[in-house]
């Protein structure tokens, strides 16, 4: 029998192993990223757009619902632009000006 | 009779808080204190069960089951009523900003809360030492630590999505990102490619939202693993069936990053399942010596599975002090406590 506490030291030996055999690939990272968002992605998401499909119904039998929800999405499709679009104008101009203000605190740690 | 109501950030069919606050409304009729569950955020499922927090009316104590930002939550502060603060924690926002910007920004306005929630609340409690300390981080003088209730399951054993032959991996709990998921699905392919090519994997948890759980169902496509199935929540026959087949000859992996208390450990020492885990958050304390701590590193975890499924009498030792560490999970006396002492 292998004792709880003797178990992990056995898994990476024969995780080691396997690598060196070839049978398990090479350690690498996981799928997700949980990194803090770089300027590029904060531009992406600077730029609202919504996604109907987040928009549905969790009851059971709930298709009709859904098709109701979407139907209402688009009736209100003007508002919901104009909306995102006054969002999406703040975001951008946020942006520029944290560009600016990374630009200005360069230029004075450089100055010293 | 003292009126006590209890209100949760958002409720849902699967969710953990939930389930917790109505155990409490049961345990605190039978000491004669009778109250309803509130919640910012209401699953229509729930309703009937749950009601909306905008229905709330007076009683003498309060107990905010906190575990992230809700609308009209802070309102209660400004109530005339005692209140009890029950910190289940909140998960850090960095693991949503990229997967559902409005979970991130309810755990973000969560987290930053907690001294205001500290601060206007007579007494607190929390459901883990690992919460505990944040709340006395978040200036909390006197935390009483009241373990969840362990819910049992009634009724007999229904089948579930993943029945078949082979060792059952389970694998409990929300899809979303923090449980990683991924490190599961991987760790699951190598354990079939490397040991035992009839394995079956179960990820049975309410996903974070559909676009989350396609991202995993893809997750389980690119791995290459076969007989993996995507279940989302089930219903308590069907998960009592699962952890029965897991108690059989499978185990119950956990690679999750980021755990208030994680329930499902609790769970699968009551079904005789031994478990595979990576040690995060409150993990440690829970299964203590009952678990087998795994490496982040999916080969090591798949060899951990390999040793919990082959070898016989470790098994059997890893049930027995599951069991063991279950009998000493009590929460009614912590729970009556935390209640006196925020009734004053």
């Amino acid at each position: 029998m292998t004792a709880p506490e003797e178990a992990l030291e056995r898994a990476r030996a024969a995780a080691e192993r396997k690598r060196a055999e070839g049978v398990y690939p090479p350690p690498r990272e996981g799928a997700l990223d949980f990194a803090r968002p770089d300027r590029e992605l904060l531009a992406e998401w600077a730029v609202l757009q919504g996604d109907p499909q987040a928009v549905y119904s969790t009851r059971r039998l709930g298709g009709p619902i859904t098709a109701v929800k979407r139907l209402l999405l688009r009736a209100l499709r003007q508002y919901l632009l104009d909306l995102e679009a006054r969002q999406t104008r703040f975001n951008v101009a946020m942006l520029d000006r944290l560009d600016e203000l990374e630009r200005r605190v360069e230029e004075l740690e450089r100055r010293g | 009779m003292t009126r006590v109501h209890q209100i949760v950030s958002g409720a849902g069919p699967y969710d953990a808080v939930t389930a917790q606050a109505l155990a409490w409304r049961d345990e605190l009729a039978s000491l004669g204190m009778t109250g309803d569950v509130y919640a910012g955020l209401l699953d229509p499922r729930v309703r009937g069960t749950v009601r909306p927090l905008e229905r709330i009316d007076t009683a003498d104590l309060l107990v905010i089951h906190h575990s992230a930002h809700a609308p009209g939550l802070r309102r209660l502060l400004g109530r005339p009523e005692r209140r009890l603060l029950v910190y289940h924690n909140v998960t850090p926002a960095r693991f949503f900003w990229r997967h559902h910007p409005g979970v991130a920004v309810a755990c973000a306005l969560g987290r930053a809360q907690l001294p205001d929630w500290v601060r206007g609340c007579h007494a607190v409690a929390a459901v883990s030492e690992f919460n505990a300390r944040e709340l006395r981080e978040a200036g909390a003088p006197e935390v009483v630590v009241v373990p969840p209730v362990l819910v049992e399951r009634d009724g007999r054993p229904a089948s579930h999505p993943a029945a078949g032959s082979g060792p059952l991996v389970l694998c409990v709990g929300r899809l979303a990102p923090h449980k990683r998921h991924d490190l599961v699905i991987e760790t699951f392919a190598l354990y079939q490619r490397g040991c035992a090519p009839d394995a079956r994997l179960l990820l049975a948890g309410e996903p974070l939202s559909a676009a989350y759980r396609v991202l995993v169902e893809r997750q389980v496509e690119a791995s290459g693993a076969r007989r993996a199935v995507v279940a989302g929540g089930l219903p308590q026959a069907a998960l009592k069936g699962a952890f029965e087949d897991a108690a059989a000859g499978g185990v119950l992996l956990s690679m999750s990053e980021h755990e208030g208390f994680c329930i499902p450990l609790l769970e699968a020492f009551g079904h005789g399942v031994p478990v595979v885990a990576r040690q995060a958050g409150a993990m440690g304390e829970v299964g203590g010596d009952a678990v087998l701590w795994s490496d982040p590193d999916p080969a090591v975890a798949a060899e951990l599975i390999d040793l919990a499924v082959r070898d016989r009498e470790l098994r059997e030792e890893l049930t027995r002090r599951g069991r063991a560490r279950l009998s000493g999970h009590g929460w009614r006396e912590p729970m009556q406590r935390a209640v006196e002492a925020a009734l004053g």
